[in-house]
């Protein structure tokens, strides 16, 4: 056999194969749903109102708002002659403008969104009759505020409104203006541009319709107007969704998906978003951190909020586990307990437990867990995914926080609840656990009492307490900070060492500048043991009965802590305050300039702990 | 020249892989783009269940109709709603003692079975409760613990065990699901069949999560239909000599892709009704019809075999 042949025959094998694999494996579509990327913009990211296509649409909202005291017309670009005689018709209908003013007399947000001539399938037959003959327009308004859509007919000749429906909860087709408006966001997100890669383009982008009809909204907040720009890249065969909330004037999330049917912009949301990024990213992994001399990781827990690993400075173990592993939330009756069926009830989707108290009176209120949005038993679930950032003191750099956002999700609607937790490393080796609850609860004589749990990493640690001179705790045992009348050098009342170095426990009694009424802790001192709140802890104790704070559990055989693992039990103990001018723990939904704003009143609580030398 | 005829046994085949990688590519693409058959399970229609209402209502003088309640509500646990309009009400107190329940089944006989499901929050009996299969007998309407199978292992991370059933009035037998132990990546739930009189469990299928289920007969045999609790979809499972064939028909999705089935009904010749909620394996929060609660019927169009979801 000739070498040509032999040559002809591998290529003829080699061929084949190669032609074999690629029927079997070869070009598959770039798209799978579980390859879907999402992109979440960063909490206080880019301000879009600078933006002057956003600009001047405030302008002209406010001016509406304040002084017209109509809706926001649409421009004369966007409307033929008779649109344009419509719009007036309606400008100055008591009827099609009853909804702009809310009970109290306050103008809401309203947009002209579309004037167009009326399609048949619109009309009711009486108007069917009409607008045979006569010419009809279909105009369509939105109310920002009430997010109602509603539709009027107007018959243009003898300019009578025919038909007048509101649509509760549906958004409409936006406004060419809208439009604009979007896309100039989506244009301008710096998130867009890193997934891009390159600076955006206008050609490159298409607009979807995403409701020629009043579908819902593919935002997850389906109480606001959002609308979903597009850049499609056919050639790999995916595209890069923009969701755009018009309400907000934000972008509120992006995903890469593919250009198939499965991935129409309706069937995606933020808030889905959010939630596969925080369990892929957060709670089926631990993340890693380093900054300041800092080294630590940090993951989402299923019921116990943030919680921050194996921390050290400058290569020194520190933390082993730090958490807050509750929130106690109790409400006082005056009376009423004697008619109370039972120890529980259930009140707007959450369990209410019932503590009698002294005379009729008595204690109901929840225990909120904090954890992943999805296989978990947390009511109050993780809003996006954790933050880092610079803590700043005069306009320096000295260390940073890690912060994650937790929810219900009608926030902040009545006994619905927004809890913080946030954890502060200093560059000079110092830390603090903070708590932060921003309402807004079911009114206004709430106790919350966050549980933080704190796994110190001393090794064979001691424990002591001030009270003009320090003293040991050689077993488990508590104390309540509220009472102490003395602190070391007037900060440290505790402090957890071993030989060679350790830290000062420094309370928070409102010295922080954080607006903070202090912590009235209960701090409880347990030897480590499995089972204790290594891992998720279910709820802890009772939410209302304030004579316990569900630790005391843990130090019932009183065990010797003397040169142990301890661990920290830190229970503050805050009183809300929704009095106007003092609120506190308190958050409140208002009308300013048309626009429903969400008014927060934060109390924030937690111990820091300072490093020291053993000398 | 005669170089030449020395290559062209190279260049021959050379031509001729070219051509067929070409032909299969084409060949390739167009197989892409055909339309994939919509799965399906022939014609059905609506037929009478063998079960029927536990005795001790006849006895209290309860008339049809009679609603059962396991919507929690107003009521924990299970309660008989009955009367004009439903106004009237027959709830035990004992049958609040096993906390919630999430749907049931029943006999020719008037037994209802019932499988337990994690409400709003968590107790300390809550998981144990999770394991367990209830009995309210027909006779003395007494709740009890049926069977409890101490393989579902509910946690923190999925407080789901056992979570929903459907009688087989073939032979007296349950078809039940649980969910216990799935977590973020991996489905680990299971179908049991259970043979009621022995209590033997006599067929068991893994890595299926189903949070609803119901038995159909069709023109193409019987069918054990499963709302899927991590996909918005309908699955079909053959049963073929009452055994169920492990690979799934999926029939179609939902709209919400956030809701699972939660209720199927057969409302009439090829339709069906399904109720929905938000699931994520979390608690079930109280919810509302209309608010995040919805309901579809869907329509198997024989003639042009599409389904015709559509949401109220």
């Amino acid at each position: 056999m000739s070498r040509e042949t032999k040559i002809s025959i591998a290529i003829l094998v080699l061929g084949f194969l190669a032609i074999g694999l690629y029927w079997v494996i070869g070009d598959k579509a770039n798209y799978a749903v579980e390859n879907e990327r999402i992109v979440l913009p960063h909490k206080g990211a880019k301000n879009f109102k600078e933006l002057p296509e956003i600009k001047a649409y405030l302008i002209d909202v406010a001016h509406v708002i304040n002084i017209t005291h109509t809706f926001l017309p649409l421009a004369k670009s966007e409307l033929d002659e008779n649109g344009q005689k419509v719009q007036q018709i309606l400008l100055k209908s008591k009827q099609f403008l009853a909804d702009i003013i809310n009970s109290k007399g306050e103008m809401e947000h309203n947009d002209m969104m579309t004037i167009r001539p009326a399609i048949v399938s619109v009309l009711n037959a009486k108007s069917k009759a009409i607008c045979n003959t006569n010419s009809c327009y279909e105009a369509v308004k939105y109310n920002f505020v009430t997010n109602t859509t509603t539709r009027a007919i107007v018959e243009l000749k003898s300019q009578q409104l025919l038909e007048l429906k509101r649509f509760k909860k549906m958004q409409p087709d936006v406004s060419q203006r809208l439009r604009k408006i979007a896309q100039a966001i989506a244009l301008n997100a710096p998130e867009i541009k890193a997934e891009l890669g390159e600076e955006p383009s206008i050609k490159e982008m298409s607009m979807a319709n995403v409701r020629g009809s009043l579908n819902d909204s593919p935002c997850e907040n389906k109480e606001h107007l959002c609308v979903a720009p597009t850049f499609s890249y056919h050639d790999k065969e995916e595209a890069l969704w923009a969701i755009v909330d018009l309400t907000e004037l934000k972008l509120a999330a992006a995903k890469w998906a593919g250009l198939g049917k499965t991935a129409t912009p309706s069937c995606i949301s933020e808030r889905s978003f959010q939630n596969r990024e925080v369990m892929e990213n957060y709670c089926q992994k631990d993340t890693m951190h380093e900054e300041d001399g800092w080294k630590l990781a940090y993951r989402i827990t299923g019921s116990d909020g943030l919680e921050i690993v194996d921390a050290t400075f400058k290569n020194k173990p520190v933390i082993k586990s730090a958490k807050i592993v509750d929130w106690h939330v109790a409400y006082r009756a005056k009376e009423g307990a004697s008619t109370l069926d039972g120890s529980e009830s259930y009140v707007a989707g959450r369990r209410v437990e019932y503590v009698k108290d002294s005379g009729d009176a008595f204690y109901f209120g929840y225990n909120d867990a904090m954890g992943c949005p999805m296989f978990s038993t947390s009511v109050v679930l993780a809003f996006n995914i954790p933050q880092i950032r610079p803590l700043i003191k005069e306009g320096k750099k000295i260390g940073f926080y890690i912060v994650q956002d937790y929810r219900n999700p009608k926030w902040p609607m009545a006994c619905n609840y927004r809890y913080e937790n946030r954890f502060e490393f200093y560059s000079d080796g110092s830390f603090r656990v903070v708590g932060v609850n921003i309402g807004r609860g079911c009114g206004e004589n709430a106790i919350y009492r966050p549980v933080m749990r704190i796994d110190m990493d001393l090794g064979a640690e001691s424990f002591s307490k001030y009270d003009g001179s320090w003293k040991k705790w050689l077993v488990e045992q508590s104390d309540f900070q509220k009472e102490a009348k003395m602190y070391d050098n007037d900060k440290y009342l505790y402090k957890i060492e071993n030989r060679n170095r350790g830290y000062y426990i420094e309370p928070n009694r409102g010295q922080f500048h954080d607006q903070s009424r202090g912590d009235n802790a209960t701090l409880f001192a347990t030897r480590y043991k499995e089972g204790e709140g290594e891992e998720d802890l279910m709820t802890l104790g009772s939410c209302c009965k304030l004579s316990e704070d569900g630790v005391e559990r843990y130090l019932e055989q009183q065990e010797s802590i003397e040169q142990e693992d301890i661990v920290l039990w830190y229970v503050p103990r805050i009183q809300n305050d929704a009095r106007v001018g003092h609120e506190y723990c308190w958050a409140d939904t208002v009308l300013e300039s048309g626009q429903l704003v969400v008014k927060e009143f934060p109390c924030i609580v937690g111990p820091k702990f300072v490093p020291f030398k053993v000398k | 020249m005669r170089n030449f005829k020395r290559y062209i046994p190279i260049l021959s085949s050379l031509f001729l892989v070219v051509n067929l990688f070409f032909y299969v590519k084409n060949l390739k693409e167009k197989s892409s783009v055909e339309p994939k058959v919509v799965q399906n399970i022939g014609s059905f229609h609506r037929e009478s269940h063998c079960g029927k209402q536990p005795n001790f209502l006849t006895k209290l003088h309860i008339k049809a109709p009679v609603a059962i309640d396991l919507s929690q509500q107003r009521y924990k646990g299970l309660a008989f709603l009955h009367g004009k309009a439903l106004s009237k009400v027959l709830h035990l107190k004992t049958w609040e003692q096993f906390d919630y329940f999430s749907s049931y089944a029943l006999t020719p006989t008037g037994n209802m079975f019932l499988t337990p499901m994690p409400y709003i929050s968590v107790k300390e009996q809550t998981f144990e409760f999770q394991k367990n299969i209830y009995k309210l007998h027909s006779n003395s309407g007494k709740l009890e613990v049926w069977l409890h199978l101490d393989e579902v292992h509910p946690s923190s991370n999925n407080p789901y065990g056992i979570i929903a059933l459907t009688y087989d009035c073939d032979d007296n037998s349950l078809w039940i699901s649980s969910l216990d132990e799935t977590d973020y990546t991996h489905n680990r739930g299971v179908i049991y069949h259970v043979d009621v009189a022995s209590k033997k469990i006599l067929q068991r299928v893994e890595g299926v999560d189903a949070l609803s289920l119901k038995l159909i007969k069709s023109e193409k045999g019987k069918f054990l239909l499963a709302g899927m609790a991590r996909e918005n979809s309908l699955n079909a499972y053959a049963i073929v000599e009452q055994e169920m064939k492990q690979t799934p028909l999926t029939l179609f999705n939902i709209g919400e892709s956030t809701c699972r089935i939660r209720k199927i009904s057969v409302i009439g010749k090829n339709q069906l009704k399904l109720k929905t909620i938000p699931f994520s394996y979390s608690l079930i929060a109280q919810t509302q019809e209309g608010n995040i609660r919805k309901t579809y019927t869907v329509l198997w169009d024989s003639s042009q075999l599409l389904w015709d979801v559509t949401g109220e």
